[in-house]
């Protein structure tokens, strides 16, 4: 397992799904139904404000486990954060690669 | 009826876990379509009547369960189940579900750990075998949730065939699936809900779907992590947290998409959402034949000692009043009187609570034939019923007031009747009611405290990992305003504004404030009100769960605002420290002189007592001891009993703020003429001069300016209060008195009062049930100095120290006779004209001590005490020191205080003490050969030093006597010599500082108000800006004071002091003693 902590452009379906995303220059296509799930943050160590209706952002990221490979490249697992915080829209981070 | 339905939420009254109060989230719930919304809070219904009330003003139907936890046979936890209860079926639902959560109280006492609140497995499958009326659902929290999330399919189907095999009568048991979309193969992953899906299948049983509900929305996250961490009392990172924010009310569409997300199979997925539906069908309540929603519960009349009609009986015992309490009335009173009663009873009758009023009476009756003083208070003071069945002492035809305020065929909900009683006795009388009535019938009141300012700084900080001292250090500002608003309090509050420097730089300190506010308001625990009992008939416990009480008497799971919608009759029976004050003076009057005074009896018009009341030496009076009272009296001058009615209505924030105050005492003072606006208003407001003090005055202004009644006149005057009806009032006030022909400037003039008025009032019976116990204990103070001091210092009824009351008795006379410890008791016993110091509150003495003390009572001499009362050695020398032993002088040695404290050294240096529990005396008997002599007597200054030390009571004489010839020298005036000075007079007077106010005023200048006692009386000073600049570090923290000034007169005997400056006694003194001794 690789872990890795890098901004990645991800394109999604109209579900919001990752479809593909684009890292160090290559280009992966998801092949198999990605799955998706909730984590939380330390809000108290890193944000700066928690008052009523700054919302779940603040508390929760979405998290995604996804299949890709790349034109030439053997399939292997990817982990995906995407951040939920409104001020931070359409933030995906890839953190975790499993190959 | 189709469409998803929550069955798990749990609401803010599961405290420190549920984050929305049920209001709140019934509303919401509503908005989003959805047909009906489950309530199950943890441990209890501690918001479920709130909840079913929201539903029902919304239109949702209410179901209610609880979270609760299961033990097995050997008390460790088998899961945390969701119970919910079966309605639509008479109660049995919900009385099997009350029973259930009373029963997993039941082994446990108030304050001891939540952990043992829960039921056995095998018990709670017994509650249910036979009929059934609850469905228990286990969740992903459970052995079988454990079982399936380790994958260990085997164990998990043993564990829950298990379950299945306890719980056989149908529909008792369900498997509940919720899921909050976790990491997968994480608890309340789709993969682990899945598995108990497949689990329940693979042994058909019932599946339901829930999303285990703890907030309303996403946001609400972040505060249920603050309320883990209370709940765990740990900071946030160092337990186990909540995995994401998903536990929020999802709307319908969100959780059709979690049961195919769960299930991945189309009709697997829709019969999920059927069963819940089904289940949700069987739980919908129907409050009132369920919960016996509204209708009034009063014990049965077999319980009251009453037969046939109560109706009749009511009016039998009312009518008997009559002669009891109108012996000598004229015939006019007695009809009169007659009428009157009549009215009340037709209205009594209308609304049916002629039981209602008979288990009051019982109440009463009991609580008299117990021989404990009580009084009614509150509008039930208005009754006429109320006098005449005893449980008031305020003749509602003398004094004027209105039954209407008090109840009427507008409004049905159960009146409020509250009884003061003797502070001591509170408890007995609970016993005795529970006695008299059954424990079946009767339960006392919960309350939950709520999250305020200071704990919800406090618990935030904790959340966050703050240093504690330093939040304590915050948390002290933190009053006179609501945490809600923490954030704009920091921009104008002048206390605050360090603080706010701080949370601009400190990231954690912005935290603070954030989280603090979210906590704000949300409950924290559930206690025993105060004063509150519920009185029932026999099915009382299967209306509501109770639990342990501090006290030990089992307590409702509702509060005081869930009376009224389930039906219940609330007593308040509260405890008053002047009532046990009162009685224990009568009682010693009966002791020490044999005359039996029924306090009650006595007239209210006596002069001597009045007259007493005028010189404004009022401490220890019930209510108007305070300085502000104090003032008010000087001006005042009340010379009737009403009087006192009205002095305590208008010393009330509303009148004063509202500037009632001084249009009264000019009125009343002949200074302006009475300004009635109407001849017709003349006879309602001529008591007040004019001015609107009582919400009787308004009542009867509507009902003579519209002709509307005085019942509809209530209820236009509580509407007042209300903004949303105010309009209608106005506009109901405004045509009907035109139609009566008054002309536009009285109606315009008349309602711009009414208006000012609405957010003042005081209730007239409220204020002449107040002014009772002022009357008699003035009464007492009057004619029974002795015994009364002798009460006010035993059972301590007011606002100042008990030294002060030492130097008011001083003053009246009453000899202050120190301890002794072969008289004094843990009373203060009434010695001939004296009064004898008790012993139980000399610093660091111990209740063993006291007692063996009491017991062992008379000591020949000091060896004898010393041996037989086995005091520890700082008791034994503070006792020396204050002259508790100078009457133990047999053994034939000198008999000055000195010599008693190296007697008493003496002793204390025998390295073998004699044990506290031992029999047998070890006393080294070779050191009784020396017994001391020669030693000086001590000082009056230093007998005082060490009363005021060990005791915080200056016994010998008034501390400031020290003091004198300075004070004398610099001309210093004595507090009872202020009265006769002209206005302006500069003055120096000087005392022991009691009280420091700093009242909010109407410019928001602080105002400081000092109170000196010097021994003569009190003195009041005003510091203003200028002064309080040169002198504000004297204000707060010195005991012993001089101030300057410059007398002002407030009224007939009202004087007080305009000060310039303020000087520390003390340091005066020290430069005094210089001088004299340089000078000498």
């Amino acid at each position: 397992m690789l872990r890795v902590d890098e901004r990645v452009l991800v394109s999604t379906n109209q579900g919001g799904e990752p479809i593909g995303f684009r890292w160090r220059g290559g280009s992966y296509l998801v092949n198999a139904k990605p799955v998706r799930w909730f984590a939380r943050k330390e809000w108290w160590v890193e944000a700066a404000r928690a008052q009523r209706g700054i919302g779940a952002g603040v508390l929760e990221v979405e998290m995604w486990r996804i299949c890709a490979s790349r034109e030439n490249s053997s399939l292997a697992q990817y982990e995906l954060v995407h951040t939920l915080e409104t001020s931070n829209q359409n933030a995906w981070r890839l953190v975790r690669v499993y190959s | 009826m189709s469409g998803f339905v929550h069955l798990n939420v749990a609401s803010a009254y599961s405290g420190h876990y549920g984050v929305t109060r049920p209001e709140a989230m019934a509303e919401a719930a509503a908005a989003m379509g959805f047909s009906a919304l489950a309530i199950v809070d943890r441990d209890g219904l501690y918001g479920a009547v709130k909840h079913i009330g929201a539903c029902l003003q919304l239109g949702i139907a209410p179901i209610v369960g609880v979270n609760l936890a299961v033990f097995d046979d050997d008390q460790a936890e088998l899961a945390r189940c969701t119970i919910l209860a079966h309605g639509q079926n008479q109660g049995h639902g919900w009385s099997t579900l009350c029973s259930i959560i009373s029963a997993a109280h039941s082994g446990r006492t108030f304050g001891s750990s939540k952990k043992l609140i829960g039921i056995k497995r095998s018990q709670l499958a017994a509650i249910l075998k036979d009929s059934g009326g609850c469905t228990v659902l286990i969740g992903s929290n459970s052995d079988v949730g454990r079982l399936a999330l380790e994958a260990n399919k085997n164990a998990a189907s043993v564990a829950l065939e298990h379950w299945k095999n306890l719980f056989r009568s149908a529909g008792t048991l369900g498997v509940e699936i919720s899921c909050h979309l976790t990491e997968p193969g994480t608890e309340q992953s789709v993969i682990h809900a899945r598995r108990m899906i497949e689990l329940a299948d693979s042994l058909s049983v019932p599946t339901v779907l829930t999303n285990a509900v703890r907030y309303l929305t996403p946001d609400d996250a972040l505060t249920a992590d603050i309320l883990d961490s209370a709940r765990h009392l740990e900071p946030l990172g160092v337990f186990k947290l909540q995995p994401n924010a998903q536990a929020w009310l999802k709307p319908d569409q969100a959780m059709q998409s979690l049961a195919k997300e769960i299930t991945e199979d189309q009709p697997r997925a829709i019969a999920l959402l059927e069963s819940t539906s089904k289940l949700a069908e069987r739980c919908r309540l129907e409050p009132i034949s369920d919960c016996g929603w509204g209708k009034p519960k009063t014990p049965e009349k077999s319980t009251l000692g009453i037969e046939g009609n109560p109706f009749e009986v009511l009016w039998q015992k009312a009518h008997e009043g009559i002669n009891r309490y109108y012996p000598h009335a004229s015939g006019e009173t007695l009809r009169q009187v007659q009428h009157r009663l009549g009215q009340e009873l037709i209205t009594i009758n209308k609304l049916g609570f002629a039981t209602y009023f008979l288990t009051v009476a019982d109440v009463a009756q009991m609580i008299r034939d117990m021989r404990i003083r009580s009084q009614a208070r509150g509008s039930g003071a208005g009754s006429l019923t109320n006098y005449l069945l005893g449980i008031s002492g305020v003749d509602p035809i003398e004094h004027d007031l209105l039954f209407e305020r008090f109840l009427s065929v507008e409004r049905s909900s159960l009146p409020d009747i509250d009884i003061d009683v003797e502070s001591a006795r509170r408890h007995d009388i609970y016993r005795a009611i529970f006695k008299r009535y059954g424990s079946q019938r009767v339960t006392l009141l919960s309350m939950q405290s709520t999250y305020r300012g200071r704990g919800a700084m406090r618990d935030s900080g904790m959340a966050l990992g703050l240093d504690e001292d330093q939040i304590d250090e915050l948390a002290k500002n933190m009053w006179r305003f609501s945490a809600r608003s923490f954030r704009g309090a920091l921009q104008t509050k002048p206390e605050l504004a360090k603080f706010a420097q701080e949370v601009e730089t400190d990231r954690q300190m912005n935290l603070l404030v954030d989280i603090t506010e979210r906590l704000d308001r949300l409950p924290r625990h559930i206690s025993m009100h105060p004063c509150g009992v519920i009185l029932g008939d026999m099915s009382l416990l299967n209306l509501t769960p109770v639990e342990p009480s501090g006290m030990g008497l089992p307590m409702s799971q509702f509060d005081k605002d869930d009376m009224d919608p389930m039906g219940f009759l609330k007593l308040d029976v509260l405890g008053v420290r002047m009532q046990s004050t009162m009685a224990y003076a009568v009682r010693e009057i009966e002791r020490v002189q044999g005359k039996i005074v029924d306090l009650d009896a006595v007239p209210r018009d006596d002069a001597e007592t009045f007259k007493a009341i005028r010189t404004t030496n009022t401490l220890g009076i019930f209510q108007i001891e305070s300085p502000g009272q104090r003032e008010l009296t000087g001006k005042h001058q009340p010379t009737e009993f009403n009087d006192l009615t009205i002095q305590i209505s208008l010393f009330r924030p509303g009148p004063m703020k509202g500037n009632m105050i001084a249009p009264y005492l000019d009125g009343r003072h002949g200074f302006a003429k009475a300004d009635f606006i109407h001849a017709d208003l003349e006879p309602i407001l001529r008591e007040t001069w004019g001015v609107v003090i009582f919400h009787e005055h308004v009542i009867r202004i509507f009902n003579k300016m519209t002709g509307c009644g005085l019942a509809k006149g209530d209820e236009m005057r509580r509407s007042l209060e209300n903004p949303r009806l105010k309009p209608k009032i106005e506009q109901l006030f405004r045509s009907e008195s035109k139609a009566r022909g008054y002309p536009p400037a009285v109606i315009e003039r008349v309602w711009s009062v009414i208006e000012g008025f609405s957010s003042f009032g005081f209730c007239k019976a409220h204020g002449a049930a107040f002014a009772l116990p002022t009357y008699q204990s003035a009464w007492l103070k009057t004619h029974y100095p002795v015994e009364f001091m002798a009460g006010l210092f035993t059972h301590d009824p007011g606002m100042y120290p008990r030294r002060l009351l030492i130097s008011e008795a001083r003053r009246l006379g009453v000899k202050l006779l120190p301890v002794d410890v072969n008289k004094s008791t843990d009373e203060y016993r009434v010695e001939g004209d004296g009064v004898r110091m008790a012993i139980h509150e000399l610093s660091g003495i111990s209740t063993a001590e006291v007692e063996r003390i009491l017991k062992n009572q008379p000591f020949k001499d000091i060896g004898d005490f010393y041996l037989r009362a086995k005091p520890a050695r700082r008791t034994l020398e503070n006792l020396a020191l204050i002259g508790a032993l100078d009457s133990l002088t047999g053994e034939g040695f000198a008999t000055t205080r000195g010599d008693i404290l190296a007697r008493v050294r003496q002793l204390n240096a025998i390295k073998n003490r004699p044990l506290g529990d031992s029999m047998q005396p070890t006393l080294d008997f070779t050191l009784l050969e020396h017994l001391p002599s020669g030693n000086p007597e001590m000082t009056t200054a230093e007998k005082v030093g060490h009363e005021m030390s060990i005791m915080k009571m200056d016994v010998s004489e008034h501390v400031l006597e020290l003091y004198r010839p300075m004070l004398d020298e610099m001309g210093v005036l004595r507090a009872d010599e202020l009265v006769g000075l002209r206005s302006k007079t500069e003055v120096l007077v000087a005392g022991v500082r009691v009280a420091t106010q700093t009242p909010p005023m109407r410019s928001g200048k602080r105002v400081v108000f000092v109170t000196l006692d010097d021994g003569t009386g009190c003195s009041d000073s005003t510091f203003f800006d200028e002064a309080q600049s040169r002198c504000s570090h004297i204000l707060f923290n010195t005991r012993l004071v001089l101030i300057a000034g410059k007398t002002r007169r407030t009224g007939v005997r009202g004087v007080s002091i305009m000060a310039e400056n303020a000087w520390d006694i003390r340091e005066l003194w020290q430069q005094w003693q210089q001088k004299t001794q340089a000078a000498g």
